[in-house]
């Protein structure tokens, strides 16, 4: 059996690091890859830069990457910015997954679309959490805390689907 | 329950990470020392102070043995801590002589094996019921993590 490993895009690190559920991450991969260009976005945000190279110094998994296919990473670009934005980060996590082997973990759609199209698996910040509670890593207050924290903080997320969990399991939606 | 992992190398931290997060829906108060800590040749003074705080302490040892990860398990046995030593076949040479009654081994080939012995060692140590118990349940947690571990 091979070891899990994932690349991650900067909204779920922050998403998951707000929560502290960072080593918990653990549990679904041995090893989550965060790409340059991913670390670069991290490290614009006031105050993360140290709690982004801090995760690296405690969490032996959680692990920098930077070998990727330079061209393949231009050519994506290059179509995204026809469409008059540029994702760096999310095209990196999908490059360099498509040449490890690795889940990706995003949650902007045209990331998850990039890497639907190349065959990976791809999850977003919901579905890690999801997973947690269905694990029992999470009790069903503490996911439904985990979305309240994380909609004060102004992450976006699929919120319908958050609520459609929320009842399913007895709690009452956001 | 106070509880200190320490781990042979980097690379066993995920195994200390997932018990860290079992035992802590369980009520377990577990500390897992830093990454960091696995290159440096003294031991560092946060997990130090954890380590004199904890009331169990259990080491996980598959990968590698990291000078930090002996220096742990060395000042469990020091501070007379309630300690089970999980370490793979490859070492138990450097392990046996420090941690001999501690010492739990797992063999791929017959993990019953590594559960029996410590059951067998929870019987000769006078601990309180509840640290018995967490050194059972992380003990065999760890063995079913380690056995199960997939690999690169």
């Amino acid at each position: 059996m091979r070891a899990r490993r994932c690349t991650i895009d900067s909204s779920c690190v922050i998403a998951l690091d707000h929560l502290d559920l960072v080593p918990k991450l653990s549990f679904l991969f041995s090893t989550v890859l965060v790409p340059k260009a991913v670390r670069e976005e991290l490290f614009k945000r006031r105050g993360a830069k140290d709690r982004v190279l801090g995760l690296f110094d405690t969490y032996a998994f959680f692990q920098r990457c930077d070998a990727y296919e330079r061209g393949t990473v231009h050519f994506l670009l290059a179509e995204k910015a026809r469409q008059g934005a540029e994702d760096r980060g999310e095209v990196e996590a999908v490059v360099q997954a498509s040449q490890v082997g690795a889940t990706v973990i995003v949650d902007d759609s045209w990331g998850r679309e990039l890497a639907l199209r190349d065959d990976l698996e791809t999850h977003g910040t919901f579905w890690v959490l999801a997973r947690f509670h269905e694990l029992g890593l999470l009790s069903s207050p503490a996911l439904r805390d985990s979305f309240a924290s994380l909609r004060r903080y102004g992450i976006r997320l699929a919120w319908r689907l958050a609520n459609g969990l929320l009842m399913r399991i007895g709690q009452k939606p956001l | 329950m106070k509880v200190f992992i320490s781990y042979g190398t980097a690379a066993d931290q995920v195994t200390a990470l997932r018990l860290q997060a079992l035992g802590a829906v369980n009520g377990l108060t577990i500390y897992v020392p830093p990454a960091h800590t696995r290159q440096a040749a003294l031991l560092d003074p946060e997990a130090a102070q954890k380590l004199d705080e904890a009331e169990v302490v259990l080491g996980v040892v598959a990968t590698g043995l990291a000078e930090a990860c002996r220096l742990e398990l060395n000042g469990g046995v020091s501070l007379h801590k309630h300690m089970i030593v999980m370490a793979h076949p490859a070492f138990v040479h450097s392990l046996q002589q420090p941690f001999g009654p501690n010492l739990v081994v797992i063999d791929p080939d017959n993990p019953a094996l590594a559960e029996s012995r410590i059951v067998q060692y929870l019987k000769t140590i006078d601990a309180q019921k509840s640290a018995k118990t967490a050194l059972l349940a992380l003990g065999t947690l760890a063995l079913g993590l380690l056995m199960l571990a997939p690999s690169d």
